[in-house]
């Protein structure tokens, strides 16, 4: 992705009602983040001025995340909720209207560019851009009528380019801005300070990719999470599920991912952390493939795992990735 | 195009503005299927314009299901010993971006499962076991089977008759114990089996189980001590006991509904109380609510998830939040129906059907439609005979013209 990612444009934060100005000095923000990588944007942008409650914690899969009352009367007292958006919170209509919250609910993918979900072109696979899709479809959430539900068009792991984490925490620094204009300097300066120790990580993880060569760049994933990875960095990744876990890979799906291993000349293939790794081993067993460890794709570790901050998770994730391809 | 709009079935239509679908129709259609009381029949009403669509002869009163699909609802005629299957003609096809409906005339799906005292019918994932209480087996089908006219029925068998349940739980079954000292008493506990039948490990206690109820990707099967709690294990289903808060007064879950939308249990919890669940929460799992007087029924809401409705024998709908854990508002529908007397006897039963929800008035003949947005009465259908358990199926969806 090029570094003309739209953050000129950044400033469209979507939110389903106007932010309210300026909550009591006194008081801390109160943050609902969907999600622990959010939790963790939302807490370095913040600081001590903002309290964060986190729906979908650590090692939690937000795609099959069910919500429970407790979750709406949390929205429902929220003054902000930070949500990824492109339809990976599938969750999150229903919860906003069962919350009946007057809080803003923003979507932190906006203004960035998305890649397009290709689960349904048979394997799973990440080639394609669709560059220029700034107008995603993220307010067509899950249908929520009985019977049948709808599917994003996007794909939702932006975070995975730490170029587009640098959006999130300019979206954070912004929305905390309009919700506290007196903590706004702070929220500018933290994410400022934060936005550094990105650039450093994303300096790292190209290093790091630089080091493997480019034969050897293909690795196996439970599901089609790292699609900004790959587009960002020049790894490929296979995996037997697409870009949500909702749905579990058929058998063709598997025999075709296999096929394709071979074909590919795959060098590394993880367990996921939100995901069951029974799938993974069995592909690792009929391709003589050894499981490289484990990387984090849609959630941290807890606080005493390798990943429990998003700058330890990405560099987890890329030592993983290394070690395991040049071990090979 | 998809729906046959020859059919009897009135459908509102609406133009789409999708640009994705520029040619698409907005299509919105609700059945409900409502027992007799007393005549073996099933009747189909048009929720849309209040039409009655068709009636289906069936062997005897009948409580009724709806599969999770709406595609499909299930009478299940306990005296008559038969499982009947109906096709709602409703079915929806997920196009990713949209998706569309498909609307046809209902008509008896051609299944019928015949055995001694059918009872608890449980939907899980597609399958459906039913129960027969008066041999002690299961009898499990798909919905794919039903729809195809078969009864391609398999059998899983308990030690014994009982007032039991079964579960088709992916590869594996879920059975209720028989209790062996007291043959007439309330199964004992829960034993999960291979597809075969065949235990694997020990009795789950559950002592007086009956009530299930699924929320999310949580099954909920009501205790004498509180709830077995059944979730997607490592290879096989992992399987929790979840006491009653010491906080509870004494009693009792008895019957268990699962919300939508939002994860959570309602249950009864006595006469005139019901108690929200999150199993997933320690310590707080259980919230009690009292009822101004005995339940009658009550029935969650699919599209609000905020809300379920119960029904109180002084005639009252009762609107519960379930996020507050409190009744948010209430109205005045029937003449009182008591809760002495057997169990059995004509009393209304809720359904929600879109934006309505639906109550049966058995004794007047009549359906009672109220908005669920303004909580207000808006009109009544007069249905023939004592209209008793009810279910509704639809939704909304897209067709499109040259298909």
């Amino acid at each position: 992705m090029s570094r003309t990612l739209k953050l000129a444009a950044a400033m469209g934060v979507i939110a389903s009602l106007p932010i309210t100005p300026s909550v009591a000095a006194a008081e801390n923000l109160k943050v609902v983040a969907s999600f622990s990588i959010i939790a963790d944007f939302a807490k370095n942008v913040g600081g001590d001025r903002v309290d964060i409650i986190t729906l979908v914690g650590p090692n939690g899969d937000a795609h099959v995340y069910e919500p429970k009352p407790a979750d709406a009367a949390t929205v429902g007292s929220a003054d902000v909720v930070l949500v990824n958006g492109l339809q990976f919170e599938g969750f999150l209509q229903r919860l906003v209207e069962a919350s009946a919250t007057k809080a803003p609910v923003v979507e932190l993918t906006k203004g960035g560019e998305v890649l397009r979900n290709t689960e349904e072109e048979g394997h799973h696979d990440q080639d394609n851009a669709a560059k220029g899709e700034a107008g995603h479809a993220a307010e067509a959430e899950e249908g929520h009528e009985e019977g049948h539900h709808y599917h994003g068009e996007s794909d939702p792991h932006a975070w995975q380019s730490v170029h587009n984490a640098e959006l999130y925490v300019k979206n954070i620094a912004d929305t905390f801005c309009a919700a506290d204009a007196a903590g706004c300097d702070t929220y500018r300066a933290n994410a400022e300070s934060y936005g550094q120790q990105l650039e450093a990580l994303e300096a790292e993880i190209k290093a790091a990719v630089a080091e493997i060569p480019e034969d050897k760049r293909t690795i196996i994933t439970s599901h089609d999470a790292y699609g900004y990875f790959e587009h960002e960095y020049g790894i490929k990744f296979l995996a037997p599920e697409g870009v949500s876990t909702e749905s579990e890979a058929s058998a063709a799906d598997v025999a075709a991912l296999i096929k394709q291993i071979r074909q590919d000349k795959a060098s590394a293939i993880f367990v996921e952390n939100v995901t069951n790794p029974r799938l993974i081993e069995q592909i690792a067993s009929e391709t003589g493939l050894k499981i490289g460890g484990e990387l984090y794709s849609d959630a941290l570790s807890d606080e005493n795992g390798p990943a429990a901050t998003y700058l330890e998770m990405m560099r987890h994730n890329i030592t993983a990735i290394k070690g395991a391809i040049l071990g090979s | 195009m998809r729906t046959n709009l020859t059919s009897a079935t009135a459908i509102a239509l609406f133009l789409s503005l999708s640009t994705s679908a520029a040619h698409a129709e907005e299509v919105t259609a609700w059945r409900l299927f409502i027992s007799d009381h007393a005549d073996p029949k099933v009747t189909v009403i048009d929720a849309v314009d209040g039409g009655k669509l068709d009636t289906f002869k069936i062997k005897g009163p009948a409580s009724l299901h709806r599969s999770e699909s709406g595609r499909t609802v299930f009478a299940v005629q306990g005296s008559a010993g038969v499982v009947t299957g109906i096709a709602s003609g409703i079915s929806f096809e997920d196009h990713g971006e949209h998706g569309d409906i498909d609307v046809e005339a209902p008509k008896l799906a051609g299944l019928e499962i015949t055995g001694k005292k059918p009872s608890h019918f449980v939907e899980h994932d597609g399958d459906f076991a039913a129960f027969f209480d008066g041999e002690g087996v299961a009898r499990i089908i798909s919905e794919k089977v039903v729809l195809e006219g078969k009864s391609d029925f398999r059998e899983v068998k308990t030690d014994a008759p009982q007032h039991g349940v079964a579960v088709a739980y992916g590869s594996h079954v879920l059975l209720s114990e028989p209790n062996r000292e007291k043959p007439d008493e309330l199964p004992v506990g829960i034993r999960v089996a291979d597809e075969a039948g065949a235990p694997i490990g020990g009795i789950h206690a559950c002592p007086d189980l009956h009530g299930e109820a699924s929320s999310g990707n949580i099954l909920a099967f009501a205790c004498a001590t509180g709830l077995l709690v059944v979730s997607h294990g490592d290879g096989t289903p992992a399987i929790r006991h979840l006491p009653y808060a010491d906080s509870l007064p004494d009693g009792k879950t008895t019957t268990l509904i699962g919300g939508r939308g939002l994860q959570y249990f309602l249950g009864n919890y006595g006469a005139d109380k019901v108690v929200l669940i999150d199993p997933t929460l320690e310590g707080v799992a259980f919230r009690l609510i009292s009822l101004p007087t005995r339940r009658v029924h009550f029935a969650v809401d699919p599209v609000r998830a905020k809300y379920a409705y119960i029904f109180t024998e002084d005639g009252q709908l009762h609107q519960l939040d379930v996020v507050k854990g409190e009744i948010a508002n209430s109205l005045k529908l029937t003449d009182p129906y008591s809760m002495d007397g057997h169990w059995s006897e004509p009393r209304p039963r809720v359904a929600v059907a879109g934006d309505r929800i639906v109550v049966t008035d058995p004794l007047k003949g009549v359906l009672y439609l109220v908005d669920a947005t303004s909580f207000e009465k808006t009109g009544d259908i007069a249905v023939e005979g004592k209209p008793f358990n009810i279910v509704s199926v639809g939704g909304s969806g897209q067709t499109h013209e040259g298909e």
